[in-house]
């Protein structure tokens, strides 16, 4: 589904993308782990469009988006969440994922209005349990309906793929497994394709099937959470001890 | 059937040739006040004539002023809709004014254009000009895009000068015909005056409906986080191209009004930066940029100075200053805000402010 080839991205005299090759299959839940600054959020916004690079290849399903903007490729069936979450904090919850409903190929497809694009959001703020928040101003929520917001306007945009960056950061351990079996469930339901990045450890190697390990900017290593739990390289570049699951 | 109405709660949506599709609300709740103010809006100049004698300032004074605070409310809602939709403060709206002024004059001088002709040619050259300078929007923002468009208007001001045979300098283009002419000074000032606030009016009610729709839903993302708006799909680089252009235009009529007013046109005039403050303080005055307080706005701005002036003389313009200060700092959501404050909860875009309020 989403191939990247030799991606680099400097900052400066920083690498912080240093030739990095993936590929994500249909229907895979992808967990992308590193020490912090290793270049995670920055793969994740050369995916998303939200950064040029300096080399390599994207594609997605069979098409080369390296130079398309971010709202083709949101076009295209690719969606995020932000680590720090980046909502319009003057608008309400429902305004918030209404203007991603606007903003999907479906919208223009089938000449919805803005009513209509309204609707659709409840029914994503209603998946993420946020219904009776749908009026509330985003500056008025708490960090956990945030995230979980995050989730529902990347929902609406219609995605094929979604890259869920850092969703637990903040949470307490309650709020974190819940936010866990909500991109389980929604990966179920929606039948997406997933790259998750995350800190937690413990929740993330029991939600994924493969785990890809960053490290200064490279990839050092791609494999199910047990072998990678048990790879000297990345034991030493970010765990410091093997993870028992 | 190349139009087709149907009502739907308290909405009619109108398909146009199966393809765009209208909404406009007809529920009279929302029309009772916007009707009123309408209203007293158009009353307005036919008590002047019945002014009582011995005031300070004459009726056709203050008719000019009212037109002049109408040139101002047209260019100062371009404006705000251009601030709302690219998301950058364009701080050389007078660039654009003059554009659209010396399309109408030399157009009309040269080539015996009617200002009927000339309305759609100026508001054609300006837009051209606009979309010529709409990558801009796309290549810069903050603080490079205002020093960019305060650019602009120095540029044309040294162009003005330098093609003194085409432009007139200081001088500036005369014998250009007037908007009206019906051999009655009052009648001609009443009817410039209605010609002015019906052009402001139908401006408000599309700039209104834009706002209201998708199009203002996207313009208020696009204001609030550009970025955010890129990353859920809405298409900014074609949005902020359009609106660019089409508010430039619009500016462009401020200056076609002017021109036909006068008589004449002299750029170098206009040029000045305190046509720029006028728009400016128009929109931030009347209320971050909402549309119904760039008129307010505007109304406020033009007519302080105005009435200001024969109590003050030639301190009118530092006494204008001073009250607007007053105002910025008293009224942080404008005076718009005034009349916000009491209604529903709504989102309407405006231009974000980085203020404590």
């Amino acid at each position: 589904m989403l191939q990247v080839s030799n991606l680099v991205k400097r900052f400066g005299g920083i690498v912080a993308v240093n030739d990095v090759s993936l590929k994500i299959d249909r229907g895979e839940v992808v967990g992308l782990i590193g020490p912090n600054g290793s270049g995670k959020t920055t793969l994740i916004n050369l995916v998303s469009g939200f950064y040029k690079p300096d080399g390599g290849r994207i594609v997605f399903e069979g098409v080369d988006i390296t130079k398309k903007d971010p709202d083709e490729r949101v076009k295209l069936g690719i969606a995020r969440t932000f680590q720090i979450p980046r909502l319009i904090s003057n608008m309400t919850a429902l305004q918030n994922v209404t203007y991603a409903v606007v903003g999907s190929r479906r919208f223009r497809e089938k000449r919805m209005t803005l009513a209509e694009a309204s609707a659709e959001a409840l029914y994503y703020l209603d998946i993420v349990g946020l219904l009776r928040k749908r009026d509330l101003l985003c500056r008025d929520l708490a960090l956990y309906e945030l995230r979980l917001l995050e989730l529902a306007r990347a929902l609406a945009t219609n995605p094929k793929f979604i890259m869920v960056d850092e969703v637990m950061a903040g949470l307490n351990p309650a709020e974190a497994d819940n936010v866990a079996k909500l991109v389980q469930r929604l990966r179920d339901e929606f039948k997406l394709t997933i790259v998750w990045v995350e800190h937690v450890l413990r929740i993330i190697m029991r939600s994924v099937e493969r785990v890809l390990v960053m490290n200064e900017g490279k990839l050092i290593a791609d494999g199910t959470p047990r072998e990678i739990s048990r790879d000297i390289k990345v034991i030493r570049a970010y765990m410091g001890e093997e993870v028992v699951i | 059937m190349v139009i087709k109405v149907e009502p739907r709660r308290g909405r009619l949506i109108i398909h146009l040739l199966n393809k765009w599709r209208f909404e406009w609300t007809v529920e009279p709740r929302y029309w009772r006040n916007p009707l009123i103010a309408a209203v007293l809006w158009i009353c307005l100049p036919s008590l002047i004539p019945f002014m009582p004698r011995g005031l300070p300032i004459g009726p056709t004074t203050l008719l000019t002023a009212l037109f002049m605070a109408n040139v101002v409310a047209i260019s100062a809602i371009a404006h705000s809709l251009q601030t709302i939709g690219t998301g950058r403060l364009n701080f050389g709206p007078q660039f654009f004014v003059v554009v659209g002024g010396y399309a109408a004059a030399l157009l009309n001088k040269n080539y015996g254009l009617s200002p009927a002709l000339t309305f759609l040619a100026a508001f054609a050259i300006t837009a051209l000009v606009g979309l010529a300078l709409s990558p801009l929007t796309i290549i810069s923002r903050g603080i490079y895009f205002t020093l960019i468009t305060i650019i602009l208007p120095l540029i044309l001001y040294e162009l003005v000068f330098w093609r003194v045979d085409i432009f007139g300098a200081e001088t500036g283009i005369p014998g250009i015909s007037r908007l009206v002419s019906t051999g009655n000074i009052m009648d001609d000032y009443i009817l410039c005056f209605y010609i002015s606030i019906a052009i402001t009016l139908v401006l408000l009610l599309i700039v209104d409906k834009v706002l209201r729709s998708r199009w203002g839903f996207m313009f208020g993302v696009i204001n609030e986080d550009e970025d955010v708006a890129a990353s859920f799909g809405i298409e900014t680089k074609k949005i902020k191209v359009v609106v660019f252009t089409l508010t430039c235009g619009v500016m462009g009529i401020s200056g076609w009004l002017i021109a036909h007013y006068y008589g004449s046109f002299a750029g170098t005039m206009w040029l000045e930066p305190w046509l720029l403050i006028f728009i400016l303080l128009s929109g931030v005055l009347g209320g971050k940029a909402a549309i119904y307080g760039a008129v307010l706005g505007s109304y406020f701005v033009v007519l302080t100075r105005d009435v200001l002036r024969p109590f003050v003389g030639e301190w009118a313009l530092l006494a204008l200053y001073a009250v607007l200060l007053a105002a910025l700092y008293l009224l942080p959501e404008g005076l718009w805000g005034l009349y916000r404050k009491t209604r529903y909860r709504e989102y309407v875009p405006t231009i974000r402010v980085r203020r404590k309020t």
